[in-house]
C-alpha cells in the first residue's frame, strides 16, 4: 500500500498490514496464516491496561525533540508521563558528547466547558502561547481520544494558524482510541513527520544514514553505531528521540535509512523512499555480532563503502570474537550435558528478529517468543528467523500481565526477560532481569547494539543467572495477582473471544 | 518579624487554561491512585487502553520511582475502549470484563473507574455495576480525566465509598481516620501515614490509615466508627470530612500540615490530647522523651547544619501541605530563611487566604516568605529566577534549574520526583527533620 500524504493521517496498522495484537500458536503457522490472509484478530473478555496510540509512548518521545515543543490537545492526564522531560537524556556526561538543550510541552488542559463547546479556539492559543514563550522550530500537536471524540477540527487551526508563526506546525494523529495496535502510534507520528518537516530539493548528503532509534536503545549504542558508522566515513541521522528538527528536515538527503528496529522505522523507510527516493533495508538489525557485521555490509553497499566495511569487520571480530567465545562457554557450562539454558523475553515484533539470532549466537536458546502485536510486514524476515532457529511458539500480546504471568510458568526458563510492563512475571523460582535499558542510560553495561553491546549484553545476560534471591524471595512472600486456577488451566489466551473483529 | 510579606495578586494568564507540565494527572488518575493505595483492591479502568499504564510513569513512577503495585500498571483490568466502542457503545466491554475480573484477580474489593470515553459516549456504567453488586464487594467512580486533576480524582474516590460502601457503626473512643494525604501526589504519602499512625499510638490513640493497611476493605469500612476525622492538608480530604460529618455525623479537624520536626509534632500532639481529651500528663510524658531523643540526635547535625547551609534563602515548590510544613520546620528549626514559595496543587481560591497565612505567620525568621499559586512549570522558573536563593526544596523538575540557573542546592520533596527512590522515607514527626537534613546533607556532602 502507498503512503498517501495528501491524507490527514495514516491508515490504521489493522487496515494497512493485517496487525492482530491477539495469537498463541506456532511461529510457522502464524507467518502462513498471515501469508494466506487469514489470520484475524479477536477481542478478549479480560484485558488489562496496556497503552494507546498517544501513550505508548508519543508523548515521551516526541518531548525529547530538541528545539520542538510539544502540544497535547487533551485532558491533563494525557500527558503526565511526559514529566519526565527536564530530566531525560540529562545524566549523560557530557563526554559522551551531550549537547546543550531545554525541552518544552504545554497541555491545552481540556475539560467539562471545552467538551461541550470544543477545544479548537484552546489550540489555537496553546499554538500562539508555544511560539511566544519558546521560539521552536517546530510545534507538535498530538491529539488525544477527547479530542477526537469531541470532533475539535485540528486541521483547520493549523492551516489557520500556520501563518502566524514561524514554527513549522506538524499536527500527529494519535487519538488513543483509533486503532488497538500501538504500532499505529509510529505510522501516525512518521506520516506527520514526512508531510511537514522533511524538506524536498535540498542536496543529497552520500554520507547521512537515518537511524530511527527507539526508546530501548541507549546512548552507548547510539555511540557504538556512531562509531562504527564513522570508521567507514559515514555520519548517522538518530530519528527522533533527542534530534533537533534539521535532522527531521534533513531526512530526504541521507543516502539509506537503515533499521534498528524495523517495522518501528517501517512507515518512514517506505515513505522517505517513495517521496524523496531514498533507499531502505528491514533486515537485520545491529544486535549480535553477525547481524552487526551484515547490517553494515548493507550499508556499506547503498554508501559505496564494500571496501572499508570488510576492513573495519574484520578488525571488529578480531577484538570482540574472543569475548563472545569467553561468553559462549560460560552460557555453555552452566547446564550438565550440553543442555541450553532458556531465556524467555517479551519482545516488540522487532527485537522478534534480532533477538531470536542473538540468543543462538550466545549459545542459549529461547522456549518460546512473547510479541506485542504481529503485521505482514516482515514476513520473509520472520520465515528467515525459523530457518534458522527453528520454529518455536509464539504468544501475540500487547503488555497482557496475566498472560505473561501465565506463560512464564508455562514454559519456566532459566531466566525471564521483564521490563516494567509484564506485571509481576518477575516473581519466580528462576532467574529474571530487564529485557533492556533506556535512552538516557549511558552505562556501559547497559549497551545492546554493535559489537561492544552484543558483549556487554551477553556478560549481562550472565549475571541473571548467578543470583535469583531476590524474584524467589518476592515469589515466597508476596501474594499472586492472580487466583490458582488461571495457571492450572493450559491456555494463556483462555479469555480470547472467538468472533474476528 | 516579617518584613517581606506580599502576596501578589494572581496574575491572570494571557491563554487561560493553557500550561507547560501541570504538577498531576486527571481525576481518573487520582481515583486510580486512590484505589491502588488501599491494599487488596482491584481497580477496573473503563477506559482506553493507555489511561491505566501511563499513569504509571506520570504517577507512580513520578512519585520517587515506585511501582503501581500488584494491580497497578499493566496489571489493572481495563476495557480498553477502541473507537467501534466510541459508536456502538461500552457496556457490554465493561461488563464482560468485571465478570472476568472477579474470576481471575484475587481482591476484597473491586473500583470500577470510568475514564473520558465512557463520559462522552454516555455508557450507563452504574448500571453494569450494579448488576454485580450480589457478586462482590464493588465501587463505582464516576469520573472521567477532563473532570480535574489528581487530587479531585482523590476525592472522588472517597465519595464513591462512603455513598456506596460505608454503613453507620458505633463510634470507638479515640479512633481517628488520616484524610488529606493523597497517594503519589504527597511522595512520601506511606511513611507519613505510618509516622502519624505509630505516633497517635503512643498516646494511646488508634488511627486509620486506610491507605496501605493490611486490609484496604476493613479499613474502608471502618471510617464511620472514628471518634474524630483528621485532615492533614488544608483543603485537600475537606469535602470528604464535610460528607462524613453530613452522613455520619463524624466531626473533623483540619491539621494545615503533617507536622515535621519536634515543635509542629509536640503542638500537634497537644492539639489532639485536648481534642480527644487524653491524659494530660501521659501525654506531655510521651513528647518529653521523644523531645529529648529528637534534639539529643540534633546534636549530632549541627556542625554540618551550620557549615552547609547557615540562614539559607530557602526557596519551596510544593502541593501545599508538604510545603507548610517545610517552610515552618526551615524557619522555626533550623534557621532558614523562606524566600518564596510556590504551590503547584491549585487548591480552590476559598483555602486560598487561609494557606497565605499558614505560610506567612508564627514564623522565627525576620523573612517570610512571598507565596504564589502556579501549575505552570515554565512560570515556575520564571518565578524562581527572580529571587536570590540557596536551597531549593522543590519536585525534580527543578533539579537542574536550580543547579545551572540558580546556583542552589536542590532536593526533591515534592511530586514529581523522579531522581530518588522513596518507599518508606518521610520528613513527619519528631525525627523527621532530622530526615530532611539527612537528605539536604546527602546533596552537600564531602571533606570539609
Amino acid at each position: 500500500m502507498s503512503i498517501d500524504l495528501n491524507k490527514d493521517s495514516c491508515p490504521n496498522r489493522e487496515q494497512r498490514a493485517g496487525a492482530v495484537n491477539a495469537y498463541f500458536g506456532k511461529a510457522s503457522d502464524l507467518v502462513q496464516e498471515a501469508r494466506n490472509g487469514t489470520l484475524t484478530n479477536k477481542e478478549r473478555d479480560f484485558q488489562q491496561s496496556s497503552g494507546c496510540v498517544l501513550n505508548f509512548y508519543l508523548t515521551t518521545r516526541v518531548v525529547t525533540i530538541r528545539d520542538a515543543v510539544m502540544i497535547v490537545h487533551a485532558p491533563v492526564g494525557c500527558s503526565s508521563t511526559a514529566l519526565l522531560y527536564r530530566e531525560v537524556y540529562r545524566k549523560i556526561p557530557a563526554s559522551e558528547g551531550l549537547p546543550t538543550f531545554d525541552l518544552h510541552w504545554l497541555t491545552t488542559n481540556l475539560d467539562e466547558k471545552d467538551v461541550v463547546y470544543g477545544g479548537a479556539d484552546k489550540l489555537r492559543h496553546a499554538i500562539l502561547e508555544a511560539e511566544e514563550r519558546y521560539k521552536p522550530k517546530a510545534i507538535f500537536i498530538m491529539a488525544s481520544c477527547t479530542s477526537g471524540i469531541i470532533g475539535d477540527d485540528i486541521e483547520g487551526v493549523v492551516s489557520e494558524t500556520q501563518q502566524e508563526v514561524n514554527a513549522t506546525i506538524v499536527p500527529v494523529h494519535c487519538e488513543g482510541i483509533r486503532s488497538r495496535i500501538i504500532q499505529t502510534a509510529y505510522d501516525a507520528f512518521w506520516h506527520a513527520v514526512l508531510k511537514y518537516l522533511v524538506k524536498k530539493d535540498i542536496p543529497k548528503q552520500p554520507d547521512l544514514v537515518n537511524i530511527a532509534s527507539m526508546l530501548s536503545y541507549t546512548w552507548q549504542d547510539r555511540q557504538e553505531i556512531t562509531r562504527l558508522l564513522n570508521r567507514i566515513g559515514l555520519r548517522p541521522n538518530f530519528i527522533p528521540e533527542f534530534a533537533t528538527v534539521e535532522q527531521f528536515e534533513q531526512l530526504g538527503a541521507a543516502a539509506v535509512t537503515a533499521p534498528i528496529c524495523p517495522t518501528y522505522t517501517d512507515y518512514l523507510s517506505r515513505g522517505l523512499e517513495q517521496e524523496f527516493g531514498v533507499p531502505y533495508f528491514m533486515y537485520p538489525s545491529p544486535v549480535g555480532i553477525e547481524h552487526t557485521d551484515e547490517w553494515l555490509r548493507v550499508i556499506a553497499r547503498h554508501t559505496g563503502k564494500e571496501q572499508e566495511v570488510e576492513e573495519l569487520i574484520r578488525e571488529e571480530r578480531a577484538k570482540w570474537l574472543p569475548k563472545l567465545e569467553k561468553i559462549q562457554h560460560e552460557f555453555a557450562a552452566i547446564k550438565p550435558d550440553g543442555e541450553k539454558v532458556q531465556i524467555l523475553g517479551s519482545l516488540g515484533q522487532g527485537r522478534l528478529l534480532t533477538q531470536v539470532p542473538y540468543f543462538e549466537e550466545i549459545g542459549v536458546s529461547s522456549p518460546a517468543a512473547i510479541i506485542q502485536d504481529f503485521d505482514n510486514l516482515v514476513l520473509d524476515e520472520v520465515q528467515q528467523v525459523i530457518d534458522q532457529a527453528g520454529d518455536f511458539d509464539v504468544l501475540v500480546n500487547t503488555f497482557q500481565a496475566a498472560e505473561l504471568a501465565h506463560i512464564t510458568r508455562k514454559y519456566d526458563p532459566d531466566v525471564a526477560l521483564t521490563c516494567p510492563f509484564q506485571g509481576s512475571a518477575y516473581k519466580r523460582e528462576k532467574g529474571a532481569t530487564r529485557i533492556h535499558a533506556v535512552r538516557g542510560d549511558s552505562r556501559e553495561w547497559s549497551a545492546q547494539a554493535g559489537y561492544k553491546g552484543a558483549i556487554a549484553y551477553g556478560n549481562f545476560l550472565l549475571q541473571s543467572v548467578k543470583n535469583k534471591s531476590f524474584q524467589k524471595t518476592l515469589l515466597d512472600k508476596t501474594p499472586d495477582t492472580y487466583k490458582a486456577w488461571w495457571y492450572e488451566q493450559p491456555n494463556p489466551l483462555h479469555y480470547l473471544k472467538k468472533e474476528a473483529v | 518579624m516579617g518584613t517581606v510579606s506580599a502576596l501578589r495578586v494572581k496574575e491572570e494568564p494571557k491563554y487561560p487554561g493553557i500550561v507547560e507540565a501541570p504538577r498531576y494527572s486527571c481525576a481518573l488518575g487520582g481515583a486510580y491512585m486512590a484505589a491502588l493505595a488501599t491494599f487488596n483492591t482491584v481497580p477496573i479502568l473503563h477506559s482506553g487502553a493507555g489511561c491505566g499504564m501511563s499513569q504509571n510513569f506520570g504517577q507512580n513512577f513520578a512519585a520517587g520511582l515506585n511501582d503501581a503495585g500488584p494491580t497497578g500498571n499493566t496489571s489493572t483490568p481495563c476495557s480498553c475502549l477502541v473507537e467501534e466502542h466510541a459508536v456502538f457503545g461500552g457496556e457490554d466491554k465493561l461488563r464482560a470484563l468485571i465478570r472476568t475480573t472477579l474470576e481471575l484477580v484475587q481482591g476484597e474489593l473491586y473500583v470500577v473507574i470510568s475514564g473520558c470515553v465512557p463520559a462522552l459516549i454516555g455508557d450507563d456504567v452504574p448500571a453494569v455495576v450494579k448488576e454485580f453488586r450480589k457478586d462482590a464487594p464493588i465501587v463505582f467512580v464516576n469520573t472521567a480525566g477532563f473532570l480535574g486533576n489528581s487530587y479531585k480524582g482523590y476525592e472522588q474516590f472517597l465519595d464513591a465509598v462512603i455513598d456506596q460502601l460505608l454503613e453507620p457503626q458505633p463510634v470507638v473512643a479515640k479512633r481517628v481516620n488520616l484524610l488529606g494525604i493523597v497517594p503519589y501526589q504527597h511522595i512520601f504519602w506511606k511513611g507519613n501515614l505510618q509516622v502519624i499512625k505509630d505516633l497517635l499510638a503512643k498516646v494511646g490513640v488508634s488511627a486509620n490509615m486506610i491507605f496501605t493497611e493490611n486490609s484496604g476493605l476493613e479499613a474502608l469500612k471502618s471510617i464511620p466508627s472514628a471518634e474524630l476525622n483528621l485532615v492533614l492538608s488544608p483543603w485537600s480530604g475537606v469535602a470528604a470530612a464535610k460528607k462524613l460529618e453530613e452522613k455520619f455525623a463524624s466531626p473533623y479537624e483540619v491539621i494545615p500540615t503533617v507536622p515535621v520536626g519536634p515543635k509542629d509534632t509536640t503542638a500537634f500532639l497537644r492539639f489532639i490530647a485536648d481534642r480527644l481529651d487524653l491524659d494530660r500528663d501521659e501525654v506531655e510524658r510521651v513528647i518529653a522523651a521523644e523531645e529529648h531523643r529528637a534534639y539529643r540526635f540534633s546534636e549530632y547535625m549541627a556542625a554540618i547544619t551550620s557549615m552547609a547551609l547557615p540562614n539559607a534563602y530557602t526557596a519551596i515548590v510544593a502541593d501545599t501541605s508538604t510545603a507548610i510544613g517545610l517552610t515552618r520546620y526551615g524557619s522555626n528549626e533550623l534557621g532558614w530563611l523562606p524566600e518564596i514559595v510556590i504551590l503547584t496543587d491549585d487548591p480552590p481560591e476559598e483555602y486560598r487566604g487561609e494557606i497565605v497565612r499558614f505560610l506567612t505567620e508564627n514564623l522565627a525568621s525576620a523573612v517570610t516568605p512571598e507565596v504564589h499559586f502556579e501549575i505552570d512549570s515554565h512560570r515556575i522558573r520564571q518565578l524562581l529566577n527572580e529571587h536570590t536563593v540557596q536551597l531549593v526544596l522543590a519536585s525534580s523538575l527543578e533539579k537542574h534549574i536550580a543547579t545551572s540557573e540558580l546556583q542552589a542546592m536542590q532536593v526533591s520533596v515534592a511530586f514529581p520526583t523522579y531522581d530518588r527512590l522513596i518507599v518508606d522515607r518521610n520528613y513527619a514527626g519528631y525525627r523527621g527533620g532530622l530526615a530532611l537534613m539527612e537528605d539536604v546533607a546527602y546533596k552537600y556532602g564531602g571533606p570539609l
